[in-house]
């Protein structure tokens, strides 16, 4: 029994792991991105 | 939107044995996707409440002119935490506990897709708002430099500055991990046959917001982080003499800020779409026309966010971008409100207590809507930035627009939580005395903006006493009847006449929500239902 109550088949597993570890990526790209993005214009 | 085969409903979940866990562990350790709306519901009404007496402070201080109950300072903390509050603790918690309470029985999923990550989101915010109250009893008191945090008035924040950015990121985590769920969740765990363009528009709006989320929140995460370093590691990303630039600074808070406008109120877009059929008893006229006007806003929410900074000085093309751009969102927002206003028209209306409150959304939060474009006009905003016209125009977007959408979904789906209907009556007077008091509260704000009161000052001119008296006495009678608002859900939690399946008899509301019993049981669709 997973936490959802129910068994998930391996490839929803897959696809909400997927999915979610693509989201965070997105969400840290934004986040360091906008800092790198400010160190590169005070340099430049 | 779409109905299950018959013969799927009536098994939905009999055979399941899983009980909740008693006491504590069944909050603390809770990965049902409803208790954890229940725990989302309560900490947002909660935060309502704080962040509601801290406005009442604020009006009663000016009730009338001079220095009567604070200091400016104490007075500048009120404003800037009442705004945090209700923003992050109120209005986005609430719309985090609908998702997760109505999503999974919307598309006929068993629970979120991450359950686990589903508790940490939530656990984050108690520690993240005693973190933020806490910051009003450190020595220099809490941030007072508004809740848009511009450099270099919130660097001269004292002892609590770290806490208050601290809190901002967990809030800002937690918010990210709640849309990753939701679009999870959604992308994933639909029932068969729940195509897309059959899920319900509660559920669209906030797979749309939950992009917008994980787009800006993580900007926000970067501008404050940047705050920090500026103030405690000699860096100087926003400090003039350095070499920075404030005004940067609040470019990207505004990348973040407007957006953030959306998120608090495309869901209640959503909840309106709901709400509005079922007591039409129609279905949503021109339903796929609304996904489209969501993300055409969700869209356009991305390039507006100059608009804030007309004041700052930029190049005349600049302005006009901004200002056409502003100005194009009310074509999609005008699409919604028409296809809203057609689904009544010549409906069998009835007049419950949500469809009062979707009603009341519709012209206020158009008054609102109005006064937006208002301010998108260049030379018009020069004339009105920084007065209580903004205060007016945005507390009549985010009040009877995002908080009474609010209060409509739970008068609409209460009696599904909790198995009871409620007093229809009780109900009835908290609508009307929140609407009336409403306009008492905010109207006369457009009078005082346009007569050149400013905003954020606990003291004003002797011109504007009549006014600032009438706002603060609907200020109170708002507060007041909030406490109804409390007593009909408690009402409702502890018992009275029992709901049906359906709830809203007579009505033909859409969603698999309504297949279910009421209360909806612990765990629902553990078998998907199949959907033709």
């Amino acid at each position: 029994m997973s936490a959802a109550g129910t068994q998930k088949p391996p490839s929803v597993r897959r696809r909400i792991r997927n999915g979610a570890l693509g989201l965070m990526s997105v969400a840290l790209a934004f986040y360091f991105g906008i800092i790198v993005l400010l160190i590169y214009r005070s340099h430049h | 939107m779409a109905q299950p085969l018959a013969s799927d409903t009536a098994h939905h979940h009999d055979d399941h044995h899983d009980q909740p866990a008693t006491g504590i562990k069944r909050w603390l350790f809770a990965t049902n996707h409803k208790d954890i709306g229940t725990m989302y519901l309560v900490f947002s009404l909660i935060m309502f409440f704080i962040g509601g007496s801290m406005a009442m402070l604020i009006r009663a201080e000016l009730f009338q002119p001079g220095l009567q109950l604070f200091d400016p300072v104490f007075f500048n903390q009120l404003t800037t935490n009442h705004a945090l509050i209700m923003i992050f603790g109120a209005v986005m918690p609430a719309f985090v506990g609908l998702a997760n309470w109505m999503i999974p029985m919307q598309i006929g999923a068993p629970d979120m897709a991450l359950p686990r990550m589903n508790n940490f989101s939530f656990w984050i915010l108690p520690f993240a708002f005693t973190l933020l109250l806490s910051t009003l009893f450190v020595p220099g008191g809490a941030a007072a430099g508004g809740w848009t945090l511009y450099p270099p008035l919130s660097l001269q924040t004292g002892d609590s500055f770290p806490m208050l950015i601290f809190a901002i990121h967990m809030m800002g985590a937690s918010s990210i991990m709640g849309a990753i769920n939701v679009i999870v969740t959604i992308m994933n765990m639909r029932a068969p046959g729940m195509n897309l363009l059959k899920m319900p528009l509660f559920c669209w709006s906030w797979l749309i917001t939950a992009y917008l989320l994980i787009a800006v929140m993580p900007v926000l995460a970067g501008a404050v982080t940047m705050l920090l370093t500026d103030h405690f590691f000699k860096t100087s990303f926003f400090n003039a003499a350095g070499g920075g630039d404030p005004v940067m600074f609040e470019h990207i808070f505004w990348f973040f800020g407007h957006p953030e406008v959306y998120i608090m109120i495309l869901p209640a877009f959503g909840i309106i779409s709901e709400i509005l059929p079922t007591f039409s008893r129609k279905p949503l006229f021109g339903a796929t026309s609304m996904i489209y006007a969501i993300a055409s806003i969700a869209f356009l929410s991305f390039i507006v966010w100059g608009h804030h900074m007309f004041v700052d000085g930029m190049p005349l093309a600049a302005q006009v971008f901004y200002m056409m751009s502003t100005m194009l969102i009310a074509v999609p927002t005008g699409v919604k409100v028409f296809n809203w206003t057609a689904t009544m028209w010549r409906g069998s209306l009835s007049f419950e207590p949500p469809m009062l409150f979707a009603i009341s959304f519709l012209f206020l939060f158009t008054i609102g809507g109005f006064s937006g474009v208002m301010l998108a006009i260049v030379p018009v905003d020069f004339q009105y930035n920084q007065t209580y016209f903004v205060v007016a125009h945005f507390h009549y977007v985010l009040v009877p627009g995002a908080i009474f959408a609010i209060m409509g979904a739970v008068y609409y789906w209460l009696p599904k939580w909790t198995g009871h209907m409620y007093s229809m009556a009780l109900a009835k007077w908290h609508f009307w005395l929140s609407t009336i008091f409403v306009n008492v509260l905010f109207f006369p704000q457009h009078f005082l903006g346009l007569a050149g009161m400013p905003r954020r000052i606990p003291d004003y001119a002797v011109q504007f006493t009549d006014w600032n008296m009438v706002s603060s006495i609907g200020g109170f009678g708002f507060g007041l009847s909030q406490i109804l608002f409390a007593v009909v859900i408690i009402q409702s939690v502890r018992g009275g006449k029992k709901a049906t399946s359906e709830v809203w008899e007579g009505t033909h509301p859409t969603g698999l929500e309504w297949t279910l019993p009421s209360p909806a049981p612990y765990h629902s669709f553990t078998t998907a239902p199949e959907i033709p």
